[in-house]
């Protein structure tokens, strides 16, 4: 058995956390004060929910992760698992960061402007401030009672006494993990139609959520890998983590980088093979205009570049390499959704045009998740950063020095 | 060849078998052990870049095909699309790209570990048979630049195996 006091978080990781936090209260200051007080609100709040989806990303695809990690089991699985705890944790907060767009519906989507248009009659309450914000505090509700009940069930895990009693509570979170699955997917998808897929309140794409649901699968694990690797030549984690397990992650990621594209391109094709008006504005508007050049970087460097990167197996096994390459995703994920989000009609019903005030879209990502990178550190300290009790621990760690 | 107990001891040999020079060898084992690779000396597979290149091939058999019969050879205006709509061509493209990379990565791995194999020697000593069951085998080919009768054997023997066959063609 391993004692929980060894495995707690180095205390540097305090460093990171304040430091997070005053990027992050800076950012949020100037994105505010800029968007209020130079009348560019617009910018400003589609600038914040680009932060606030990224943010989610980390967040709630924690959540995800873990929950498959419970239902696939493998080394992996033990070795990732206190970090998307800690990810999953951050729900609560991230209704927080959720506040300014609840309030500023009027100012990002078109369609509480639209109350003449026939089709957005036809959406009746569901496109209303009350069926919106009503929405979000359902998809909360949800995510936080199942990362209340994974993570509690994984801290009796801590104050087992035995094996036996340990496997019990892991037993519980993978039968929860089963049936959780389905309705995590199934909230997720809901949630990214809300918050983005209306922002362009004609258009609609059955397969949307699904780009979330990858989408956000692999920001986690990006994010835990670049975590992992930092702290993976430091106590404690240098006991615990070896080339193999973040060649076991880093193949995930490679899976999902081709899942990300393959979801894009099955949206895109069918769209182009049916060539209707009310399906293409959505990638008219998204390839005129210089925007083009967007989906291209996106083409190459969401897609191309991390596949051929990580189909290397010497990449896959050195945690720094890999920890670059997952910054490098992390980065490209915000450009993906600010792809889905800049160009989306404006509610001033004016042509969008490039100006100097975009600069805000990068004080979004880093406001909001400067913030919730915050709170992550500290719900990171505050438990061992493996299951200690866990009766695949010892096994997970030889694992991950095997060949 | 020689016999052992446990997969500690033949990859302990292993590894002194390396060391002593011996290139043509081999181990037998009713499992696989991880670090018999490393102990052998034998050096990573070039399966993954061939099956790398039977990707790429496919890819450009697959684009070049459909270039072919539907810009080159027979060009035909489906759907008010240019000849060459490259949205369509990647499904059947892909497709191909898979197919070859898969056949590669299957015949290049039986090609590379010299199979289909109907007859190897080292089953005209008939406790090889234990191979599957509980022991363990390591093999030195007579082929092998510093083989020597005499000298392999005595070597062989310094091992501490159970026992040292001789391996009749």
């Amino acid at each position: 058995m391993f004692n929980a006091s060894d495995y707690m978080a180095p205390a540097e990781l305090g460093r990171w956390r304040n430091l997070a936090l005053g990027v992050g209260g800076i950012c949020t200051l100037i994105l505010f004060a800029v968007g209020f007080g130079m009348d560019q609100k617009e910018t400003a709040l589609r600038a914040w929910l680009l932060g606030f989806m990224f943010s989610c990303g980390l967040g709630v695809g924690g959540l995800g992760i873990l929950i498959l990690q419970y239902l696939t089991g493998g080394a992996w699985g033990v070795v990732i698992r206190r970090t998307v705890e800690a990810c999953s944790r951050t729900i609560p907060y991230l209704l927080l960061l959720f506040i300014p767009v609840a309030l500023g519906v009027k100012t990002l989507y078109e369609w509480s402007h639209l109350e003449n248009d026939p089709v957005i009659q036809h959406r009746g309450w569901y496109l209303t401030w009350g069926g919106f914000v009503g929405r979000a505090v359902i998809y909360f509700v949800l995510w936080g009672v199942m990362q209340y009940l994974l993570n509690k069930w994984s801290a009796n895990q801590d104050r087992s006494e035995d094996y036996e009693e340990s496997a019990k509570w892991l037993g519980t979170a993978t039968a929860f993990s089963g049936p959780t699955m389905v309705i995590f997917v199934l909230v997720v998808s809901f949630a990214a139609i809300d918050w983005t897929m209306t922002l362009d309140p004609h258009w609609f794409s059955t397969i949307w959520g699904f780009l979330y649901v990858a989408g956000w699968a692999l920001s986690c694990f990006s994010f835990a890998v670049a975590i992992l690797a930092y702290l993976s030549d430091k106590e404690p984690m240098n006991k615990i983590l070896g080339k193999r397990h973040f060649h076991d992650i880093g193949k995930l990621m490679l899976a999902l980088v081709m899942v990300w594209a393959y979801f894009n391109f099955s949206q895109f094709l069918i769209i182009w093979s049916g060539n209707i008006p009310e399906e293409t504005v959505w990638f008219l508007a998204r390839m005129k205009n210089g925007w083009g050049w967007i989906g291209l970087i996106l083409i190459l460097f969401h897609f191309a570049f991390p596949y051929l990167v990580l189909l290397s197996r010497d990449v896959k096994r050195n945690a720094k390499y890999l920890a670059i390459m997952a910054i490098f995703i992390m980065i490209l994920r915000i450009v993906d959704v600010f792809y889905h989000i800049a160009p989306s009609p404006s509610t001033t019903g004016q042509e969008l045009h490039f100006n100097g005030y975009w600069i805000l879209y990068l004080l979004g990502p880093l406001g909001a998740g400067g913030i919730w990178l915050f709170f992550f550190f500290r719900e990171l300290a505050s438990r061992p950063l493996v299951p200690v009790k866990d009766p695949f621990l010892e096994n997970a760690i030889e694992h991950g020095k095997g060949h | 060849m020689a016999e052992f107990d446990t997969p500690t001891e033949l990859v302990d040999a292993a590894r002194q078998v390396r060391d002593a020079g011996y290139k043509k060898t081999d181990a037998f084992s009713p499992f696989p052990l991880h670090e018999i690779d490393e102990a052998l000396g034998i050096r990573r597979s070039i399966l993954p870049y061939l099956v790398f290149g039977g990707g790429v091939i496919g890819l450009l058999t697959g684009l070049g095909l459909q270039w072919f019969t539907h810009v080159w050879e027979y060009p035909i205006i489906v759907g008010g699309r240019p000849h060459f709509s490259l949205p369509a061509f990647i499904p059947p493209a892909y497709e191909l790209t898979i197919l070859l990379a898969a056949f590669t990565a299957v015949f290049g791995m039986l090609f590379l570990n010299g199979l289909p194999s109907p007859y190897h020697p080292v089953f005209n000593v008939e406790r090889f048979a234990l191979a599957t069951r509980e022991k363990f085998f390591l093999l030195i080919e007579a082929t092998d630049d510093k083989y020597d009768y005499e000298e392999t054997r005595s070597f062989m023997e310094s091992l501490n195996p159970q026992e040292v066959f001789d391996v009749e063609e």
